[in-house]
Parts: structure tokens; C-alpha cells; sequence
């Protein structure tokens, strides 16, 4: 009961918050604008959601076949990949593929947030940073995201103009403009890129005949992390494998459009090594891009939690974070409302991923269970019957 | 997994269910006095099915001013809500005591009840009223995750309801007309009440002439999540405004219809968390007050109690909260 009431007041503090209902107002407003205008200029994207369901429906099922279809894929493609039955496991072997005293380039990664991923590779004498603006600021500032696509959600600018002027060792006034601090984060993660041992990443979705990762972003800085550096290394929850590129293609379009995006200025395929043979057709790694690919397929509960017939449909979740826009406890609590994911939804990722029951049951009885981020979700996500089921789980134990 | 990690809010209110077959742990006579001069028939094969939020508004609103007072105190309303529950398991229902000191006289209290039995009426629909032999839906149970005894409360209640020869149930809360129409079948076996909502009822039977509001007014609507959400009854309330003279319907650009915010009171939610549930309904009223409308209007005692205090903690002046069965009521008049 003491986490209960901790958390209870966690959240009664962010809602009385002033300054954080007015950012969260402002971010609600132009996530429905932008999403209107997106789905009006590509209505299919309605009809192609519905296909995307079924798509991960029989995904979701299939996933064991399909991380070992696509760990053969990259294979072939002399790329590695790694099949991580637990997140001790995924951390294992990220750890010994880095080493010590490496300088690491990150791009934003909720499945690095689940396992602890930057604070592992820290605790080995690692330097590693942020390279996603948001995610950059909330690393800084050692707080954490408080929302799945826009982790900085929370910070007004003056904060970030009194962060940089701390961390980048010279003045910024509260009053700097937006574009000013924009321009240098990218001053000071630039060097960062080109002198990176290593670029970390997720994956949106994973093409499993191919073995092509496709990562979703506007900033560009996933680019350089998984461009620049001589080893890139991809972690992937298993629930993020699709049977075929076209099916990739489907899920990622789908992503960004509930996103809020028409289209996002970048989409990268990446399905093994950079390579050349334009010396004598001899085939060389490591041309441009990375010489190494590594892939690490998550599972972490996640077979586990496939079985479960109600709770699956956590595992159909595109991370789109249109949800959360919907949901009006978030809308005034933010992240508060939740753990590594939010929401009722993050409830349930609590209880099967973490095993932690106490949070997952704060959060399940947060839950309005009023149903707006199911008319939201793109695939139709029943999150209300999922956290009723949880509450009998926590009440009935099992 | 256990128990303990259940608010002991919904605990409370389970409890109530438990031993008196509502939630706010009144008598079922007292529950039932909305009704005791219209002199509706006890036995009947359609059956008008009251529920406990419109009977015991006024205990319920006693009951969550008390809560968020609680709640605002260092202690926090879980330790009060928990002694309480430890109170009942002894025999004394201490809050039960307070409650009944604070409660105001309930019978003007079940206004949408008395109104929504005229306008079936006066629409030439033959029902009767179970009165104290109401059995409680016990949908609080199925919110709480205690789905063992919603099951056993199902099946309890239909077997009386068959006893006593109902064959179909005319719901009017959100909650119950969910709970009995899309839960009992599935808890339930051989289910074989048909259940549908008032309002399904009244989009049949509108009388051919336009209904008329006794002034002009601008309303809004707004959609309960059971009801819109849960059970799809997007368009009857619109059809239903849309037929009335002297109103004029405002709505939110965004949140109405599917799109509707919750008002912050959902399946015991305010007693978990008192004062955040009362935020959310002073920013649902803050929506709603933004159409102009002089009326906001619904159709769940939930959504009534929060609107209207969402309003009171804004200091609204010149706007008021009205179930839609009243203001139907109040057209049929004329």
C-alpha cells in the first residue's frame, strides 16, 4: 500500500501541475490537428489499419518461427543475430558485443528503456548518448520520458535553455529560441556521431524473409547512429516481427500515420552490413556504413504473454502513442501514469513484463476504463477488457 | 497476486453489494421509495430496471464530498475507506451512520427515475417496477476485477428476476444496462432476458409531432462512455434532442460522439482517486461550457454528479446539469 499511496501522490502532484497541463494541452490540440489532416490526405490509411490488425494477429501467434526465419535472414546477410530468452540475457550479450570504455551513439528505444539498456552500458564503463532530441534532454536532466514518441513532452523551453547552458558549458538565456537550441544539440552530438564506437537502435517493425529492420524518425540522428559508426546494434522486442517485407511496409505506414504524420521525413531499411564490390566484384565489409550488424530479439515474457488470450492484444501495440493523446488521466498526469509504458496498456506490460504486481495494479484501478484510446488505437486495441482482466488477475490471483 | 492490492474503495463498494444488494449499502426499501406513489405494477413481463446511481445520487454525492475531503487530508481516503470496510466485517457500518446524518431526504433525488417512467408511459409502454425486489447488477464487482462474485450475483439475480417472471428489462443507468445486456450472457448460462435501453425504447415509440422544450435553450450533449462507447447509442440521443422545438444542439468540435471525454468518474474510479476524478470533470465541463450552452445534458448518474461538480468548482453561473430523460420528460408535457 506504501507504493500505492507513493504513487498516488506522484500523480496528484503532476496534475496539479500548471505548467504541465498546459504542455500537455498544447501537445493534445496539435496531435488532433495533425492526425485529421494526416487521415484525411490518406484516407486508406483506415482501411490499411484493419489489414495491419490481422498482420500482427497471426504475427503475434507466430513469433518464435519468425525470429528464427529472421535471424536466418540476417544471417545470410552477414549480419549476427541473437535470440535473448530474458532481459539479463539481452543485457548479456549487448555488454560483451560493447566492452569497456566504448563511446556510444543511441537512438531512441523503448525496449532499451524496458531492460535498462544505456544505465547497463553505463554501469560497464561505457559513455553513451542520447541522440533523439527529446531523449537527449530527458537524459540530462536524469528524469524519464514521459511519453512514448515525445519523451520531453513535459519540459517547457526555458528548462531545456538552463539544461544546455549547464551541460554544453555555455550561456543560454531563458528566452533562447526554439531553433537556437535545436542547432546545438546538434553541435554537441555531432562529433559524438562520427566518433562513436557504436550505434545502438531498436526497430519499428522487422521484415522476418528478409531480415530488414525499419526505423521510423523525422530528426535524422537514427541515421547517423546507424550510419556513422563501425557497429550498429539493434535491440528488438520479438513482438515487433512481421512475416514479409510488404507486411513491414503496411505496419510502418500505419505507425507514423496514427503518429500524426502524413509521411516522416526518414524511413531507414537496414538488413545487414555496409558492403562493397567495386574492387575487383571482391565483396568488402564496412564500406560507409557499419561493417558489423548485430540484431537481438527480445523475448522477456513476451511468448509468455501471447498465450494469454486477452492480454495478448498488448503485444499487437504499434507504439504509435496515439492512445495517450486520448487518455484524459495522461492528459493531466503525463508518464506519471505509468511505468516503462503507459497507461492502462503500460498496466499491463507492468504485470507480464516486470512481474511487478503492485505497479501493475496502481496502474490497472488508474485506468477510467472509458474506451476513447481503443476508438484511437489503429489496431483496435481493447484496453478496457484488458485491464478488467488484470484487476480479476490481481484479485483472483490467476 | 492478491486482495490486498484491490482500492479499498471499490472494496467498500463491493462490500455493499455483498450484503445489501446496492452500492452505497442502503435498504432496498429505502431504494426503492422514488417509486412508491406511481403505483407500478410489481409483476410484469417487461420490467423497468432502476439501478442504484440515480436512486442513491444524493448518498452518493455525500459520500464522494466526504471522499475528497479524505483525500485531501494527510491520511488519504484509503486508510478511513479501509477501516471502514473493517468496521462492516464486525457488524458496524460506521460510514453507513455518517452517511445517514449527511443524506439529505432522497426522494426528490431520483428526478431522471420519476421522469423516465412518465415519458414510457406517456409513449404507451406497458412495464412494471421490481421495487425492493430489484436485484443489483453488480457491475461495481466486475470493475473491481472480483468477477467470482459478479458471476455469482449474475446468476443470483437472474434466477430471481425468472421467479419472478421477467422476460425483458428496459435499463436506464449506463453501467447495469451494460452489465445485464452484454455481461450476463457471458457469465450466465442460457441468459434469456432481453435487455435494451430506455432510449432504444423512446427512438421507437417518438410520437410523430415535435416534442417541445417548455423554453428555448442551448444544450450540449454530453455521451457517457458506457453508453456510447460500450453499448453504441451515438445517434438516439441526437435523434432524440434533434425532435424536441425550442432546443438548440451545440456540441464540442472534437470530443463528442465516439470522441467524448470521460467525465472522470468511471467504474469506481472516483473513489480511488477522489480528487483526480474531480479535475477530470472540471475539464470535461471546461469542454463543454466552451459551446455556449446554457444546459449541459446526459444520461448517467455518474456523469450528472461529476458535471455537476465539475461546474460548481468553476463557480458556472447561467449553466446547469439535466439527465435527458428529464428533459424529454419536460417536452412531453406540453
Amino acid at each position: 500500500m506504501s507504493e500505492f499511496k507513493e504513487y498516488k501522490k506522484e500523480i496528484m502532484d503532476a496534475a496539479r501541475d500548471e505548467q504541465l497541463r498546459l504542455a500537455l494541452s498544447r501537445a493534445i490540440k496539435s496531435f488532433r490537428g495533425n492526425i485529421n489532416d494526416a487521415l484525411r490526405k490518406f484516407p486508406h490509411t483506415i482501411g490499411l489499419a484493419d489489414e495491419v490488425r490481422g498482420i500482427k494477429e497471426k504475427a503475434i501467434g507466430d513469433m518464435e518461427r519468425l525470429a528464427q526465419q529472421a535471424s536466418e535472414a540476417i544471417e545470410a546477410n552477414m549480419g549476427k543475430a541473437y535470440i535473448a530468452r530474458t532481459n539479463e540475457e539481452a543485457l548479456s550479450i549487448i555488454a560483451k558485443l560493447v566492452g569497456k570504455g566504448k563511446l556510444i551513439v543511441k537512438g531512441k528505444s523503448l525496449t532499451g528503456e524496458e531492460i535498462g539498456l544505456r544505465e547497463h552500458l553505463e554501469g560497464h564503463g561505457n559513455e553513451v548518448y542520447e541522440t533523439d532530441l527529446g531523449e537527449f534532454i530527458i537524459q540530462q536532466l536524469g528524469s524519464r520520458p514521459m511519453h512514448i514518441l515525445s519523451p520531453s513532452i513535459h519540459v517547457p523551453r526555458e528548462d531545456v535553455a538552463r539544461l544546455f547552458t549547464k551541460v554544453m558549458g555555455r550561456e543560454f538565456p531563458p528566452d533562447t529560441e526554439i531553433a537556437t537550441l535545436v542547432a546545438a544539440a546538434r553541435d554537441f552530438l555531432r562529433d559524438k556521431f562520427f566518433r562513436a564506437d557504436i550505434g545502438l537502435s531498436g526497430a519499428n517493425t522487422v521484415a522476418a524473409e528478409t531480415g530488414t529492420l525499419f526505423l521510423i524518425e523525422n530528426e535524422g540522428n537514427i541515421r547517423l547512429a546507424t550510419g556513422a559508426p563501425p557497429v550498429h546494434i539493434a535491440l528488438v522486442g520479438m513482438e515487433k516481427l512481421v512475416e514479409t517485407f510488404s507486411d513491414a511496409c503496411k505496419v510502418s505506414e500505419v505507425t507514423w500515420r496514427y503518429a500524426n504524420y502524413t509521411v516522416p521525413s526518414y524511413v531507414s531499411l537496414v538488413s545487414g552490413p555496409s558492403k562493397t564490390g567495386d574492387i575487383e566484384k571482391t565483396t568488402t565489409y564496412g564500406a560507409h556504413g557499419p561493417r558489423e550488424l548485430h540484431v537481438i530479439f527480445l523475448d522477456g515474457g513476451r511468448t509468455e504473454l501471447a498465450k494469454n488470450p486477452v492480454l495478448r492484444q498488448a503485444l499487437y501495440c504499434l507504439r504509435c502513442g496515439g492512445c495517450l493523446y486520448e487518455c484524459p488521466v495522461f492528459a493531466v498526469t503525463a508518464g506519471h501514469f505509468g511505468d516503462k509504458y503507459f497507461t492502462g496498456i503500460g498496466a499491463v506490460w507492468a504485470a507480464m513484463m516486470d512481474k511487478d504486481m503492485e505497479k501493475a495494479a496502481a496502474l490497472a484501478y488508474t485506468c477510467l476504463t472509458c474506451g476513447r484510446c481503443q476508438e484511437r488505437c489503429p489496431v483496435k486495441i481493447d484496453v478496457p477488457r484488458m485491464v478488467v482482466e488484470l484487476r480479476r488477475m490481481i484479485a483472483e490471483g490467476k | 497476486m492478491s486482495r490486498e492490492l484491490i482500492p479499498p474503495g471499490l472494496v467498500y463498494l463491493a462490500g455493499n453489494i455483498a450484503s445489501k444488494q446496492n452500492i452505497i449499502g442502503a435498504s432496498k426499501e429505502q431504494g426503492a421509495r422514488w417509486a412508491k406513489d406511481l403505483n407500478l405494477p410489481k409483476r410484469a413481463e417487461t420490467i423497468f430496471f432502476a439501478g442504484c446511481g440515480y436512486q442513491f445520487s444524493g448518498q452518493l454525492e455525500t459520500l464522494m464530498s466526504l471522499l475528497r475531503q479524505m483525500d485531501q487530508s494527510v491520511i488519504g481516503a484509503e486508510l478511513p475507506l479501509r477501516f471502514a470496510n473493517f468496521q462492516k466485517r464486525l457488524g458496524v457500518d460506521l460510514a453507513g451512520i455518517y452517511r445517514k446524518l449527511l443524506a439529505r431526504d432522497t426522494e426528490g433525488e431520483a428526478g431522471p427515475l420519476r421522469a423516465a417512467v412518465t415519458v414510457l408511459q406517456k409513449l404507451g409502454i406497458k412495464f412494471g417496477y421490481l421495487a425492493e425486489e430489484e436485484p443489483c447488477c453488480g457491475a461495481p464487482l466486475y470493475q473491481a476485477g472480483l468477477h467470482r462474485e459478479f458471476a455469482a450475483n449474475a446468476r443470483q439475480a437472474y434466477r430471481k428476476m425468472k421467479a419472478l417472471g421477467v422476460k425483458r428489462l428496459i435499463g436506464i443507468v449506463p453501467y447495469c444496462t451494460h452489465a445485464l445486456k452484454k455481461l450476463f450472457p457471458l457469465y450466465v448460462d442460457g441468459f434469456d432476458i432481453e435487455v435494451r435501453h430506455f432510449l432504444e425504447l423512446v427512438i421507437e415509440n417518438l410520437p410523430t409531432r415535435k416534442l417541445r422544450f417548455p423554453r428555448e435553450a442551448k444544450v450540449t450533449y454530453h455521451d457517457p462512455c458506457q453508453l456510447v462507447r460500450y453499448l453504441g447509442l451515438v445517434e438516439e440521443p441526437r435523434r432524440v434532442l434533434g425532435s424536441i422545438e425550442n432546443i438548440e444542439l451545440v456540441e464540442p468540435d472534437w470530443t463528442k460522439r465516439e470522441w467524448a471525454t470521460c467525465c472522470g468518474g468511471g467504474g469506481g474510479f472516483e473513489t480511488v482517486f477522489p480528487l483526480l476524478s474531480q479535475i477530470l470533470a472540471v475539464n470535461r465541463a471546461k469542454e463543454l461550457m466552451e459551446t455556449g450552452a446554457e444546459i449541459i445534458v446526459t444520461h448517467c448518474p455518474g456523469c450528472v454528479l461529476q458535471l455537476e461538480n465539475g461546474l460548481k468548482e468553476l463557480k458556472a453561473k447561467n449553466i446547469e446539469v439535466m439527465d435527458l430523460a428529464q428533459v424529454i420528460a419536460m417536452s412531453l408535457e406540453e
